[in-house]
């Protein structure tokens, strides 16, 4: 049949184009399944790693705070090895395609980077798109914070308001620029991705260019929001430092986020290239277990079902806001496959009463090993060739701790390879008998 | 019978905003979730539709992308029929919806004068003024259509049978693609019945607002399916958005009809040859002599909507002699009679530009793929041949039967 | 030091409807009240102005009264009502036999109530259940409750009186058993201040009792907790009773673009206890279900609780309790110039005002008579210089907010014109694009110049007090995107508000979050993930509270 494959990642946000990525590079045939396209494409776009320790603490150093973590959060079961080359894996493959991601510090001496929000606010975060390092953060004396007419999710106002509510951000001179709008028509309020598409194009590639031509003159830094091109890869974005008359910096948006866009591109591009197949909007129905693996996956598809079967299934569903950890009155369950996930009968036991508190539900999710296949309720494996990543696992509270994209790619990475393994280590024992398949 | 949808699942994501290929490129289109889901919740409180609902293509990318699993579109087209109840629809949209039928009025006169008549300079200035863009690519008669052609030919006598709906573009534009198909299902083994009781799949008319000739037509297909499906014998039809309508928007639409009358799976007929090649009914083998060939292939939206992947794409990937490899370039733009209107044609140009320029580069010789409108528009916007993957199928397989330039 | 004849306790309807009326009789009085517009009651119930049918079996003194008044109220309160009507519906759970004396109980108040057939209800109104036996068509109507108080202050104003918000009174002044004053805490400023007045008002609804005990009087105000659930669409278009004795979870009221389903009834011993729970929300769910089948399957945004005021001198609670109110003067406790109000419900806010005034105007000499139900709160607008305001207002928001902003309207307008105009001036474009002017709250549809022109009132403070004015952040979306526009939209234009943005969008989402919390599955968890990923996941106010100084 058609419909069978090597690995089917159920899933296309970071989890699971990582996963697909991973296992599509062992050779595995690759098939991504997915409802919607995940939440990537909305996201800020820079890959959290870890910006606050166990106990809360600001991490200079992500990776020394690895060892604060419990000993159920995905980055214990990983080891810092494994989340290493999932990250490696992704800083390469968005270099190919255009997008260069980097770190804060040298790769002896790796660090979190305060990256600026359009709320003037600063988050701890890892891998980041701009060619831009701390030191010249740091160092800037005069600021110019930049937004565009009509753009209502950023002023520059605020921004400054906020940053000067900062150590080490109070004493900047701060100058704020308003742009004039791309568009001279009525119509709806712009957004950051109506900017950064205006960019893509030639005739607003040199509307961008001009507009942004020797603002940054006298300036040390120059903080926009993030319009310079939605792709990947982007002349405009290239040029923007040279152009403007100082370094310049993308802040991260709320949705539409546009850097979270170019990342899914490149990744999607790559996937593209390595043949993976996409079957999108796709809902699994029903998963079927025989012998403790997954013997066949149902989809409902436009009103139809279709049944795929695969050696080896990651996934990659997201969590509570995609569907992937599904809450019910007084009880909780994994998506696909069921799996019940203990909480106390009473929703009010589930949250604090403080937003930002410490939550019971925001970290809840899948248990799994170091392999990412799901753990039973004694701690024993329940599916043997199910490999599960991203929010869909338990264990981590992503927005608190500031790792969010971080253990997406690399659970994700880590699932893909152990699904790619598993298959084409049971394909070449299958040959080897001579079964058919 | 008035269906409505829960707008709840929405949450606001943004992600049907990202997707959205009108959103893309106008700011004139208030984007899906705000004319979708948020629109609904006042809608429901009386309020006054917003003009930028006639922006939305009915492409489905909002559908396709959204990860609460809203339908967006149908929101969209739902809202877009009570508006044209309420308050009408214009000439040109009703041109536009019923193709079928002009096409049907015009069938005494011949091919050349149709096309001499309604491609001619004059008539294009008379459809500008009424809303159909001069520039727009306004595909041409057939000589002969397929219904016509279908009845002349052949076919041997198989044992097992199967149901062709060919939809309209391939009836009234693209008859020898309706040909190949026919020609590959009898490789296969199936004789093919099109039944006459086959009219339009009803989509042009509910992107175009005309509710009530929707469900006409969608009465009708669906009493013909039932009968066949009574009787055992699968349907199928090459065109992804007519493979839609029947499986996800008729039910959600007329659910009654398709209480009364019965679901049907009109299956994806690249699928189900696909199928028939890996059960051995079907021989790939490709014509000996050939040069290989390099296609580019695209993924129509009503196609990627349909959740079973791209058979057409796999079909081409398993002939030895054709390199193929898939544009990925989204929306091509055209939506069916969408990028024909005036105010709409900068828009589907735009839209589908980035998949004109990797047409274009690439060094295939030709472009594939399912839907008769996406061809029209590649070929518009790139300059290079769209053809329908069967049709390469055939040409690859017994390359001397197929005749060219049965069209125009 | 302020002095003035009447001050009121209480900013609730009755209070702001008691400010209204003695201002329009020419008394001078101030309104002192602890929190933001509407903070009690008056904001905390299902929105739904009774016919009185609800009454008729139990209540037909009540019944009459609601009548009457639901009347008067669509006259004069126009832009706060929505005559939606209501049915009652009789489901296979209910016993058949109370429709007899229902119906004659209608007939006896004077509520024209009618049977219409089933197959009509549900054309009419397709969500309810299929199954439902009987239904009749009753006079009720939907009030919102935040915008009549705001009404009620606006008119109030109009007539000389004054309103202070977060106010809170914190002694009682008396000499030689009168009256003579009143003691307040500035809230916001935390100062104290003196009022002297001749006469207090105590229509403090479920603090009343707390307000008499202040006095050293016994009143008998038992706050009884009532919960409810708002939905994020409007599955129907009018209010839904179940046709049996009062009970819990049998109304469904449509309030705008959302429902309301209400509610409990659990007596509490603070009047500010209104945290819902999740035993409540799954019951009310439950209770519901017989009305409208999907009621699960809808979303549900936020889970919220008020108090009622029951007078209980008698010792009756909960759904025993009369809904009727009583006027007390406490002369015959011992103290002069002081006069309560106990009891009530919303729909007779107005007669409740009226009576207390007839009563402390007769006492203070005055002989202008109420009027108050023959005056509308606020002018309706100028339909012409409403369509001159599509050119720069998107078409429906204006409308919303038209009805929403009272006597606000103008200068929103005025204000609107002035920045298209400054805009068009900059561009070199026509004045008729929305970019001075932008939705920065799509789900509700609330404009910038509208959230400017409240958020410059002195008497608000957050954005919680913007959101009581103008339904910010309240619609599907529920802040996520809405609370940063606004707080980039104040500060670029100079309007400070009393927290820093970082705090002031955190305690929005925090009285969001409460929301929540009970109901915490299904479509309302997933956008909970969504607003956290955006809140501490994108913008890191959780480590900003902690780093930046305020």
């Amino acid at each position: 049949m058609s419909r069978t494959i090597d690995v089917i990642v159920i899933g296309s946000g970071m989890a699971g184009l990582c996963a697909a990525t991973a296992a599509a590079r062992k050779n595995a045939r690759v098939r991504i399944i997915s409802e919607g396209m995940g939440c990537m494409a909305i996201s800020g776009g820079a890959i959290d790693l870890l910006g606050y320790d166990n106990e809360g603490n600001l991490l200079d150093n992500p990776w020394a705070g690895l060892k604060t973590l419990a000993p159920d959060h995905p980055y214990t079961l990983l080891g810092a090895e494994n989340i290493k080359t999932a990250l490696d894996g992704v800083v390469e493959i968005a270099g190919r395609h255009g997008l260069r991601l980097k770190h804060a510090g040298d790769d002896q001496n790796p660090r979190n980077f305060r990256f600026p929000t359009i709320m003037g606010t600063l988050r701890p975060t890892y891998l980041y798109q701009d060619n831009i390092d701390e030191q010249t953060l740091a160092n800037a004396e005069r600021v110019l914070v930049v937004s565009v007419k009509g753009f209502r999710d950023c002023r520059p106002a605020l921004v400054i308001n906020q940053l000067r509510r900062y150590k080490g951000w109070a004493d900047k001179e701060y100058v704020p620029l308003v742009l004039p709008s791309p568009f001279d028509e009525k119509g709806r309020s712009l957004s950051a991705l109506d900017l950064a598409h205006v960019a893509d194009r030639p005739q607003g590639r040199d509307w961008m260019l001009n507009a942004i031509r020797g603002i940054g003159k006298g300036f040390d830094l120059v903080l926009m929001p993030p319009m310079l091109g939605a792709r990947p890869l982007s002349p405009v974005r290239d040029k923007a430092a040279e152009t403007a008359g100082c370094p310049c910096l993308e802040m991260a948006s709320v949705p539409p986020g546009v850097a979270g866009l170019r990342i899914r591109e490149a990744l999607v591009d790559e996937l593209h290239d390595l043949g993976v197949e996409f079957y999108e909007n796709t809902q699994i129905k029903k998963a079927e277990i025989k012998d403790g693996n997954c013997a066949s996956l149902t989809a409902s598809a436009a009103g139809r079902e279709i049944v795929h079967h695969a050696r080896a299934v990651v996934v990659a569903t997201g969590g509570i806001l995609s569907g992937g950890v599904i809450l019910d009155p007084g009880k909780a369950r994994e998506g696909i496959f069921n799996l019940d996930i203990p909480v106390p009968g009473n929703v009010d036991d589930w949250s604090e009463p403080e937003i930002f508190g410490k939550h019971m539900v925001t970290s809840l999710g899948v248990k799994v090993d170091s392999q990412m296949r799901a753990l039973d309720k004694n701690g024993v494996p329940c599916l043997g060739n199910v490999f599960f990543a991203g929010r869909t696992l338990g264990g981590y509270d992503y927005a608190a701790e500031k790792s969010g994209h971080g253990v997406a790619a690399a659970t994700g990475w880590q699932a893909g390879s152990m699904a790619a393994g598993l298959a084409l280590g049971k394909t070449a024992e299958q040959k080897a008998s001579g079964a058919d398949i | 019978m008035k269906v409505r949808i829960n707008p709840d699942k929405c949450i606001a994501c943004t992600t049907c905003v990202v997707n959205c290929p009108v959103s893309r490129v106008t700011p004139k289109f208030l984007g899906p979730r705000m004319i979708g889901p948020a629109y609904e919740r006042f809608r429901l409180l009386g309020l006054a539709e917003d003009e930028s609902l006639t922006y939305c293509a009915n492409c489905k990318n909002c559908d396709i992308t959204c990860p609460q699993g809203v339908h967006v579109s149908s929101i969209n087209m739902l809202a877009r029929a009570e508006q044209s109840k309420k308050y009408g629809a214009s000439l040109r949209d009703w041109v536009l919806a019923h193709g079928e039928l002009q096409a049907k009025m015009l069938q005494m006169i011949p091919a050349g004068l149709k096309n001499w008549g309604m491609l001619n300079p004059v008539t294009r200035h008379v459809l500008d003024k009424l809303g159909i863009d001069k520039r727009a690519p306004l595909p041409a008669f057939a000589k002969k259509t397929f219904r016509q052609m279908f009845k002349k030919i052949n076919q041997p006598d198989l044992p097992r049978k199967i149901i062709y709906f060919p939809g309209c573009y391939i009836d009234v534009y693209d008859p020898q693609t309706g040909l190949d198909m026919v020609w590959a299902f009898n490789r296969a083994g199936y004789q093919v019945i099109s039944p006459d009781a086959f009219c339009c799949c009803g989509l042009p008319m509910i992107a175009n607002g005309f509710w009530e000739d929707a469900r006409k037509r969608a009465k009708r297909n669906l009493t013909e399916l039932a009968k066949w499906r009574n009787e055992g014998v699968p349907a199928v039809t090459g065109c992804p958005s007519c493979a839609l309508i029947f499986r996800e928007d008729l039910p959600e639409y007329f659910p009654d009809l398709v209480e009364k009358l019965g679901m049907h799976q009109l299956e994806d007929a690249q699928d189900f040859l696909l199928q028939c090649a890996e059960r051995g009914e079907l021989a790939l083998r490709e014509a000996a002599g050939l040069e290989p060939m390099e296609v580019i292939y695209h993924a129509p939206c009503h196609l990627r909507a349909q959740g079973d992947g791209l058979p057409g794409y796999k079909l081409l990937q398993a002939l030895d002699g054709v390199k193929v490899t898939e544009a990925n370039a989204g929306c091509c733009g055209i939506s069916g009679s969408y990028g024909f209107k005036k105010e709409k044609y900068d828009i589907a140009q735009e839209i589908g530009s980035e998949l004109f320029r990797k047409v274009r580069e690439s060094k295939a010789e030709v472009a594939a793929s399912e839907c008769g409108t996406c061809r029209v528009q590649i070929q518009h916007g790139s300059g290079k041949k769209a053809i329908h993957p069967v049709a390469i199928l055939r040409a690859r397989l017994e390359p001397g039967n197929r005749q060219e330039g049965q069209t125009g | 030091m302020l002095e003035t004849t009447v001050v009121v306790i209480g900013g609730g309807a009755t209070g702001m409807g008691t400010l209204r009326d003695l201002s329009m009789r020419g008394v001078p009085a101030i309104l002192l009240e602890q929190g933001g517009i509407a903070h009690g009651t008056s904001s905390r119930f299902h929105g739904l102005l009774h016919s009185g049918a609800r009454y008729v079996v139990n209540d037909p003194a009540s019944a009459r009264e609601c009548i009457e008044e639901n009347m008067i109220l669509r006259r004069i309160g126009k832009q706060c009502v929505e005559e939606t009507e209501g049915f009652f519906v009789l489901t296979p759970k209910d016993d058949p036999k109370f429709v007899d004396a229902w119906e004659k109980g209608c007939k006896e108040a004077g509520i024209d109530a009618r049977e219409i057939s089933v197959k009509d209800a549900l054309r009419l109104e397709p969500n309810l259940a299929p199954d439902i036996v009987r239904c009749f068509r009753v006079p009720d109507s939907c009030v919102d409750g935040f915008r009549l108080v705001l009404h009620n202050r606006m008119s109030a104003e109009r007539h000389g009186g004054k309103a202070l918000h977060y106010h809170e009174v914190t002694e009682i002044l008396k000499r030689n058993g009168k009256v003579y004053g009143v003691r307040v805490l500035d809230r916001m400023h935390n100062k104290t201040i003196e009022i002297r007045c001749r006469y207090i008002i105590n229509a403090a609804g479920s603090w009343s009792g707390l307000i008499a005990a202040m006095a050293g009087l016994e009143a008998s105000i038992t706050p009884d907790r009532g919960t409810l659930v708002a939905f994020n669409h409007r599955f129907t278009s009018r209010v839904i009773n179940r046709l049996h004795p009062s009970s819990d979870g049998d109304i469904f009221v449509p309030h705008g673009s959302i429902t309301i389903l209400g509610t409990t009834s659990v007596p509490t011993d603070r009047p500010d206890d209104t945290r819902a729970t999740y035993a409540e929300v799954v019951k009310l769910l439950e209770l519901g279900e017989p009305l409208f089948p999907q009621v699960h399957d809808y979303r549900i945004l936020r889970a919220f609780a008020g108090t009622r005021p029951l007078y209980t001198p008698g010792g009756a609670s909960g759904r025993k309790a009369t809904r009727n109110f009583q006027v007390v003067d406490h002369a015959a406790d011992g103290l002069d110039g002081m006069v309560s109000i106990f009891g009530g419900k919303l729909t007779t806010y107005r007669l409740m005002a009226e009576k207390v005034c007839d009563d402390v105007c007769k006492r203070l000499g005055v002989g202008t008579t109420c009027r108050t139900a023959d005056e509308p709160m606020c002018p309706a607008p100028d339909p012409a210089i409403l369509e001159q305001a599509t050119k720069y207002f998107p078409t429906h928001a204006l409308n919303l907010m038209a009805d929403r902003l009272g006597d606000d309207l103008e200068p929103v307008l005025q204000k609107a014109k002035i920045d298209a105009e400054k805009a068009a001036i900059a561009t070199g474009t026509q004045v008729c694009d929305f970019s001075g002017n932008p939705l920065l709250c799509e789900c509700e549809m609330v404009s910038l110049a509208e959230i400017e022109t409240v958020a410059r009132d002195p008497g608000v403070y957050s954005l919680t007090d913007i959101r009581l004015r103008t339904r910010l952040g309240m619609g599907t979306c529920q802040g996520a995107f809405c609370s940063v526009r606004t707080v980039g939209s104040l500060v670029e234009h100079g309007i400070n508000l009393e927290f820093s943005p970082t705090d002031s969008v955190c305690r929005f989402m925090q009285e969001r979050w409460k929301g929540a919390r009970p109901a915490l599955w299904g479509q309302q968890a997933r956008e909970m993930e969504f607003g956290r990923a955006i809140y501490a996941g994108l913008l890191n106010l959780d480590g900003a509270m902690h780093e930046q100084d305020n």
